[in-house]
């Protein structure tokens, strides 16, 4: 279970830096062909602009692993610690009620998509670009779900999510 | 149930729920009423992949996180040093300059206290200021520069803006061109005010020297063009923001990793990872705030908040004076990101109603919410500071009152004379 967990997130954060790469990449090129073609390559800015989606999304999947969502941290500051555990707990099992319900309305999306056979640019299915929507919301509500266990938890038991 | 819900839901935020489950589950339950598929969330948050302007998040606060890292902002501190602290106040000037410049490329995110406080304050310090003027200064900084370009809050009041399809057009160009003036009240206001408090003192500043200011320039030659070919693109029109931000990217890359080598190859994937926490958390936020938006819109909500104030304010002056007081609130409790995405579809057409142009609204809304990033009690700022300078949190409420109350004259200014925002247009 604890190697499985290790090589997910070495996936999330590889994929992460990679795509962030080729949209730097991609961005420099792009310039550089309407500096010397007089315009971008056609391909280019629909990739983009998917590859901001993908980069979010992933983004926003491992802010969830370290907690780093933005949040009103207002009241907890200033709680007492039961109550504090309790607004954790409630907080967190929210959270992944909400990314779980969302997971499967987007897994709806990708496959109406799928069925309908929806392009995005030249001929990329869109189901495909689509997918990754489910696929982070999804994982997000099963990381949101152990944090709520956790918070439940004596802080001596406590494992890393 | 109609009102139980939205007092459920603040309370989930007010317990430290994510915002972006909380604005998603608006949006959900509002569908949900009018018997809308909530395959519509996903359609929503899909329209992250069709603005193009997006593209210059990523990239930006990437650039950011990684001259952070780097040493560019000691060499950012040495340059303004030879070049202002000749004046009275210089170091404080100098301190202001660096951060606002700083905050600018960085997306006030909370890394100027953190990347510039930890050099500033020590030097503030030997130059003989206060500590309690040192703190206030940097912790006051760290969200000043908010309105000049290529800062992230103004770009995304920009996409925000756009999705309303108002009748005026909101470009992003014209606010950037929008912030200089209010911004630079801002900065001249700070300076002045601390020309004055070094009044009396030994006198700290050293006269210009022209060999430290060359040997600064070296220093610095590979970040100089930086700001000249970005700044000079954009506000030329040669470059679209996407396009500037994709140069920023490439460019700091190469500068800090190949050339500079103060980035190692091993690093780079973690600054790049982290830095893309932060474009994930303000995406994700933006994406469903696109579904709850149109649904808004579909239910005509901003109408309806506007006829009720309406019967109460007649008075654009009043509306701007309420607003202002909102928003300081508001700047308190949500960071800007959160702030723009959730308010500005409300706010913008209840303002536009009132006669205030769509771009003066994004200004005193940034310049608002620069207020709010140290407001007592939970301006997020005070709390960054009271972290890295190992402070009580008490001891820099007390440090930034007087810049609190400089800043809220400007706001003020900048609130009630349109034309400081609009004149340049």
């Amino acid at each position: 279970m604890r190697n499985l967990l290790k090589w997910l997130y070495r996936v999330e954060d590889g994929l992460l830096v990679a795509l962030l790469l080729a949209m730097i990449v991609l961005a420099g090129v792009d310039i550089l062909a309407r500096l010397a073609l007089g315009s971008g390559m056609a391909w280019i800015a629909p990739v983009l602009r998917v590859l901001v989606l993908w980069i979010g999304l992933l983004g926003a999947l491992v802010a969830t692993r370290s907690r780093e969502h933005i949040a009103i941290d207002v009241l907890s500051r200033f709680a007492p610690v039961p109550v504090r555990t309790a607004m954790h707990f409630v907080a967190a099992a929210f959270a992944a009620f909400i990314c779980l319900a969302l997971a499967y309305y987007s897994k709806n999306f990708v496959q109406t998509a799928y069925e309908f056979g929806d392009k995005a640019f030249s001929d990329v299915p869109a189901w495909l670009l689509q997918l990754i929507i489910p696929i982070t919301f999804g994982l997000m509500g099963l990381r949101f779900t152990v944090q709520a266990v956790q918070a439940l938890l004596p802080s001596s038991q406590k494992v890393t999510a | 149930m109609s009102m139980l819900v939205p007092v459920v839901l603040l309370l989930l935020a007010l317990a430290g729920a994510p915002l972006f489950a909380i604005i998603a589950a608006s949006a959900m339950w509002g569908f949900w009423q009018a018997d809308v598929d909530l395959q519509t969330m996903a359609i929503n948050i899909y329209q992250i992949a069709e603005m193009p302007v997006l593209v210059a998040i990523p990239l930006f606060t990437f650039a950011g996180y990684l001259l952070g890292e780097s040493k560019a902002p000691q060499r950012l501190v040495r340059i303004t040093d030879a070049f202002l602290g000749w004046m009275p106040g210089g170091l404080a000037v100098v301190a202001l300059t660096a951060c606002a410049l700083f905050t600018a490329f960085t997306g006030a995110s909370g890394v100027t206290i953190v990347a510039l406080g930890a050099l500033l304050v020590p030097a503030l310090q030997k130059a003989g200021y206060p500590e309690k003027f040192n703190l206030g200064l940097v912790t006051t900084s760290g969200s000043l520069g908010l309105l000049f370009a290529p800062s992230l809050p103004l770009i995304l009041y920009g996409v925000v803006a756009q999705q309303m399809a108002l009748e005026t057009p909101v470009s992003i160009d014209s606010l950037f061109v929008a912030g200089i003036l209010p911004g630079l009240l801002m900065l001249v206001a700070l300076s002045l005010y601390s020309a004055w408090q070094s009044r009396g003192m030994v006198r700290e500043t050293h006269p210009f020297n022209k060999k430290e200011a060359w040997a600064a320039l070296k220093d610095s030659a590979w970040e100089l063009p930086l700001p000249v070919v970005i700044l000079g693109g954009i506000y030329s029109g040669y470059f679209a923001v996407s396009e500037a931000a994709a140069l920023t990217a490439f460019y700091v890359l190469v500068v800090s990793v190949v050339i500079r080598r103060e980035i190692s190859l091993r690093r780079l994937p973690v600054v790049m990872r982290d830095s893309m926490k932060l474009v994930g958390a303000i995406l994700l936020i933006l994406g469903v705030s696109l579904a709850s938006t149109n649904y808004m819109i579909d239910a005509g909500i901003p109408e309806q908040i506007f006829n009720f104030i309406q019967q109460h304010i007649s008075s654009p002056i009043t509306f701007l004076l309420l607003l202002t007081l909102f928003l300081l609130v508001l700047g308190m409790m949500l960071d800007i990101f959160s702030a723009i995405v959730i308010m500005i579809p409300i706010i913008l057409p209840i303002a536009v109603q009132y006669g205030i142009h769509p771009i003066h609204l994004g200004i005193l809304f940034l310049a608002n919410m620069q207020l709010g990033y140290f407001t007592p009690p939970v301006g997020m700022n005070l709390f960054i500071a009271s972290f890295r300078f190992n402070k009580p949190v008490m001891q820099l409420y007390l440090a930034t009152i007087p810049f609190f109350f400089i800043l809220l004259a400007c706001v003020l200014v900048i609130t009630f004379w349109p034309w400081l925002s609009l004149g340049m247009l």
